[in-house]
């Protein structure tokens, strides 16, 4: 029975190392695709008629994603895309995680005064729709410096009373500042008890779902802006005009559905894109599982 | 705590926007009206408040908002009064959360009775990976496929809306986290010794924890609601749908902040309503839960023997 039940775990830990593999090799993906996405979108060299002769071409006709309306690639857009995305989303979710950290960290050195200021901030900050307080967030950054960091941190914000809320109720789940006193009666020293039995063995599981949705948030976040946007033919708040979100994708993608526009493929690499992140989320959530 | 914050959300709001207004580089008035597109900058600041700085401009602004005056339109509708634009979105932005909230709590209302099975978790986890905004594309290009893209009157203005609600109610989570969060509150519940005892007594789990969890059930009631009206900008925006969310999107995307202060403190102005709905609906639970109102035997379900 004891054989049988040991092997259940080792499976399920298998199962959450190859989880966490996912996770890591897709937000590596991501990064490596900001790195080498291009400043600006290269049209095909050559004259008009060859333009038009490269334009709205098929994956297989042009290797990997087809071409747009203008012959350009469909790789740039998710390159550039990704370049938008990908760092603000983390540094997002790390934001979060640090501040859900915070809170139970607090709530098991019985520091009082953390609930009652959480709780005025959830009170106020968490009173209104947060995509009101995004867009007026929005509406202050200077057009010139238009980027996803601002937004994303912000979301970060709005979302952060909820994840330390989970996270100081998780503490006290555990005992809060008797269980501090206990691992302290076994002599283990300060970082050991925080570091080690609070945060990687109790709060780890919190931390990584909360900050895995907040980054996944953040990236839908864009593109829905940017859509937005990109429907009232204004510039995105979230990136220069030099860039191109991978709401771009999406829209293209729309026109083909509603005007007969040959950008299918643009719409299916969208949703591609959507479900990569959203699997890349997932498979974070999967690997952090508490047991 | 609630109450307070519900008085001084709609405060808060506009006042925040104010700051942000007079932080910007350059001078607001030239924000408002950039001096190559208008003139009459003087004129406009002087009617507006907005030449004695940020505090006179927002003591104005609020006297008159009392008043239902929020000043015309820049850009979204030039010239147009803002509470003109405001009175003809907030209805349609109120049926579409209205309509969105009714699956929401049907469902959380049979999961909360065990009548849903649990095996739907993963249905409604599914649904709720999707972004609002891909859910309300494909909407939109059903509709403008069906109907022609300038289609605004008759059955589809009202598939929009019944789209929107359904986007809204499914989209990021809502469904799951609705349907999850209800049970999981009864779940906890009815683990307490109280209602094992009153288990044995023969009296109803449901009827008994009601009223314990009910302020919870409210708080998250009240988080979908806020979520729903989040969404709603999404929404409407993708469905041409000319509600609330809609306006402070243009307002936000043209720079029109008469229209942006409107519609944001139209927002803090439900939201605050929505608090005061929760403290009033914890101290009359609180109220009732101390009359100690008996529980009626038939109610329950048979306890095995």
């Amino acid at each position: 029975m004891s054989t049988q039940v040991v092997g259940a775990v080792e499976r399920a830990q298998r199962i959450k190392t190859l989880w966490l593999i996912a996770g890591i090799v897709l937000l590596g993906g991501l990064a490596l695709a900001s790195w080498i996405a291009p400043e600006n979108l290269s049209p095909p060299p050559g004259s008009f008629k060859e333009r038009m002769a490269a334009s709205y071409l098929l994956p297989w006709q042009r290797w990997p994603f087809g071409t747009d309306g203008m012959g350009i690639g469909l790789l740039e857009y998710a390159l550039q895309g990704a370049r938008i995305v990908t760092f603000p989303a983390v540094v997002a979710g790390l934001l979060v995680s640090s501040l859900a950290t915070l809170s139970g960290l607090s709530r098991c050195a019985d520091i009082g005064w953390t609930d009652r200021a959480l709780q005025v901030f959830t009170e106020l900050v968490g009173a209104l729709p947060r995509l009101v307080v995004i867009l007026v967030v929005a509406l202050a950054v200077p057009r010139e410096w238009r980027s996803l960091y601002p937004i994303g941190i912000a979301w970060a914000l709005l979302a952060a009373p909820g994840a330390m809320d989970e996270a100081a109720a998780t503490a006290e789940r555990l005992g809060g500042a008797r269980f501090v006193e206990a691992l302290r009666a076994h002599g283990f020293d300060a970082v050991r008890i925080y570091v080690y039995h609070i945060v990687w063995l109790n709060l780890r599981s919190v931390l990584v779902r909360q900050g895995a949705e907040v980054m996944m948030q953040v990236v839908f976040l864009e593109i829905a802006m940017s859509y937005l946007a990109a429907a009232r033919n204004e510039p995105s708040f979230t990136h220069g005009d030099n860039l191109h979100s991978w709401a771009s994708l999406l829209y293209d993608g729309y026109t083909s559905l509603v005007g007969g526009v040959p950008m299918y493929h643009a719409l299916g690499l969208g949703l591609g894109l959507v479900f990569v992140v959203a699997f890349m989320a997932q498979a974070f959530r999967m690997s952090a599982r508490a047991r | 705590m609630r109450i307070i914050a519900a008085v001084l959300l709609p405060l808060i709001v506009p006042f925040v926007i104010t700051e942000i207004l007079w932080a910007l580089p350059g001078d607001p008035i030239d924000i408002m009206c950039p001096p190559g597109l208008c003139t009459g900058q003087a004129q406009m600041a002087q009617r507006l408040c907005m030449a004695d700085g940020a505090w006179h401009f927002y003591s104005c602004w609020l006297s008159h908002a009392v008043e239902l005056d929020f000043g015309r339109s820049l850009r979204v509708a030039q010239g147009e009064h803002v509470w003109v634009l405001l009175r003809e979105s907030l209805p349609t932005t109120a049926a579409l959360v209205g309509a969105s909230l009714l699956p929401v709590f049907v469902l959380s209302s049979l999961a909360s009775a065990n009548l849903l099975p649990r095996a739907l978790d993963y249905l409604w986890q599914a649904v709720g990976l999707v972004p609002s905004v891909i859910l309300s594309l494909l909407a939109a290009a059903y509709i403008t496929i069906s109907y022609g893209a300038g289609s605004g009157d008759g059955v589809p203005a009202m598939l929009r809306l019944g789209f929107g609600a359904l986007v809204l109610a499914c989209a990021d989570g809502t469904l799951a986290g609705a349907v999850i969060g209800t049970r999981s509150v009864f779940d906890e519940e009815i683990k307490a010794r109280y209602i094992q005892i009153a288990m044995l007594r023969g009296e109803s789990t449901f009827l008994n924890a009601l009223p314990n969890v009910t302020p919870a059930l409210i708080g998250q009631f009240r988080g979908r609601v806020l979520h729903i009206m989040s969404g709603a900008v999404i929404v409407e925006v993708v469905l041409d749908i000319s509600g609330l969310g809609d306006l402070l999107w243009d307002g936000t995307l043209l720079q029109d902040f008469p229209v942006v202060l409107a519609a944001a403190f139209a927002f803090s102005l439900m939201s605050g309503a929505l608090l005061l709905v929760q403290a009033v609906a914890e101290v009359a639970v609180e109220m009732h839960i101390r009359r100690a109102p008996a529980v009626p035997h038939d109610a329950g379900e048979a306890v095995p023997a």
